[in-house]
């Protein structure tokens, strides 16, 4: 099993049910956050002006910078490509929240360890086969699934649309794909 | 505007007590090569030599014992820091690091150990270290090859700080190659100046005046090799291009950061040293003061390095 995410920028309406829900999933201490939705604009011509709603979180990459620079296998990728931390073994340098390339990782105070998106793993997931932000998405512009599945949706999903992949130069090879959104004009 | 998803975490996730361990290694390697390299020069082991062999042998257990020290209290999780000695992960330049002060701080620790015997012998601790005697006395007949097993681990441990943050992709001045080189020279120019200040304030007698100066020379001599890797590593940044040449020239140009790149490390590391060396040490001439300055200089330098390029490396993206 490897489990992937779809956020489509083109039906997110940046309602931000996603964060809510994954705060009060994840009983997410106040001021903290595994996931973001950040507005991005208002980019165009008036009229015809246009938000792009960003999603920010763990993508899960497929070769984690976090995983290989942690010195004690405190952050690891368990057997379904979720990359997730063992807090036993975390000792708490920090290592893993400075080499993040997407910035997804923030030091719990209750616990002292880094800790970040992992697809609901323990909560949500593990009780009904979906993240919470996933479940409660009104516009479904979130897809989750099972890379390994051919009957996942999330590969006739990535089958029919354009996708990209965030900071791909770094070669991360992130497991949460993104479908850009094609309204507001082309900015270079 | 008061954003919906609320105030974004602090970007700064190092803090000075990481530029200070990077100093105080950076230190302890620094003043360990340079304090073996200076003994087998002189295989005699006459006086002029002795204080800055015996000084440098001092500071470097020394320092990387408060260097470890300040960085076991730093993590978020002190109490669980045994973790680090039981498990590795060896793609990990941490773990790597962890595994060469495994072996470097109690290597070093025997080495002073071995060069100050006698006087340890004399003192409340001579029980401890004659039970130690034979072992004592086989590293001492093997001083040649034990001082350069240390000098090989102090030298891994010069590059290894550097190699910490290079590992780090997203932060342009970090993740760049000169940086281990760039560690490794500065910290052998802050161990120098180091044994110079500690070898004049506590072996004063020991001291003579040819001594300091070869010493002074070999430190002002790291100076322009330090200058090349900075000038090396900004210029490499900025041939990168895009994200990583807009973060080379705003570290250099603007904000807090720059200015104490310009004013303490590139004023104390490089113009202070060069001014003193051409003007009060210009006819050999043997003035404490200037000497013990210098040295100051260099360590204010050094130490304002680290702090450089930890923070401006977590601060300046370039996007």
């Amino acid at each position: 099993m490897k489990y992937a995410m779809i956020h489509d920028m083109e039906k997110c309406i940046g309602c931000q049910g996603c964060t809510i829900a994954c705060r009060s999933e994840n009983a997410i201490p106040d001021g903290y956050f595994r996931l973001k939705v950040k507005m991005d604009g208002p980019h165009g011509e008036f009229p015809n002006l246009n938000f792009n709603y960003v999603r920010h979180s763990c993508e899960m990459c497929e070769h984690t910078p976090c995983v290989t620079v942690c010195p004690t296998h405190a952050s690891f990728m368990d057997e379904n490509g979720i990359v997730d931390i063992n807090a036993n073994l975390c000792v708490g340098c920090l290592y893993c929240v400075v080499a993040c390339p997407y910035n997804a990782r923030y030091v719990n105070p209750k616990t002292n360890v880094p800790d970040k998106c992992n697809f609901c793993k323990h909560t949500h997931l593990k009780q009904y086969g979906e993240p919470a932000c996933v479940a409660v998405c009104p516009t479904d512009a979130l897809i989750f699934g099972d890379l390994d599945d051919p009957l996942s949706p999330i590969f006739s999903y990535l089958a029919n649309k354009p996708f990209v992949t965030n900071k791909p130069h770094l070669g991360t090879k992130p497991k949460l794909f993104v479908v850009p959104n094609k309204k507001g004009g082309i900015k270079l | 505007m008061n954003e919906i998803w609320g105030p974004d975490s602090a970007t700064i996730i190092w803090h000075w007590p990481i530029a200070l361990y990077l100093f105080l290694a950076g230190l302890s390697s620094g003043a360990m090569m340079k304090a073996l390299s200076v003994e087998w020069m002189n295989k005699n082991k006459k006086a002029p030599w002795d204080a800055f062999v015996r000084a440098g042998v001092l500071l470097a257990p020394f320092s990387i014992i408060i260097g470890l020290i300040i960085l076991i209290f730093d993590l978020t999780k002190p109490l669980n820091f045994y973790q680090l000695l039981i498990t590795y992960n060896l793609k990990s330049v941490m773990s790597l690091g962890v595994l060469l002060l495994l072996f470097y701080t109690p290597l070093s620790l025997a080495y002073a150990i071995i060069r100050f015997r006698s006087t340890l012998e004399q003192s409340f601790l001579g029980g401890i270290v004659r039970n130690f005697g034979a072992l004592l006395d086989f590293l001492e007949r093997n001083s040649l090859w034990f001082g350069r097993l240390v000098f090989a681990i102090a030298g891994g441990v010069g590059v290894y700080t550097g190699f910490l943050l290079s590992a780090i992709q997203t932060l342009p001045l970090y993740n760049s190659p000169i940086l281990p080189i760039l560690f490794l020279a500065s910290g052998l120019s802050s161990g120098i100046a180091a044994c110079i200040c500690f070898g004049l304030i506590f072996f004063e007698k020991e001291v003579s005046k040819d001594t300091t100066k070869y010493l002074l020379t070999m430190d002002l001599r790291v100076i322009p090799i330090e200058s090349l890797l900075l000038f090396a590593l900004f210029v490499g940044l900025y041939f990168q291009g895009g994200e990583k040449a807009v973060a080379a020239i705003t570290s250099l140009t603007s904000g807090t950061w720059a200015g104490i790149f310009w004013i303490c490390v590139v004023g104390f590391s490089v113009v202070v040293p060069s001014v003193i060396a051409l003007t009060a040490l210009k006819n050999h001439a043997y003035k404490v003061n200037f000497i013990l300055l210098n040295s100051l200089s260099i360590m204010i330098g050094v130490f304002a390095l680290r702090m450089y390029i930890l923070y401006a490396g977590q601060i300046y993206l370039g996007t």
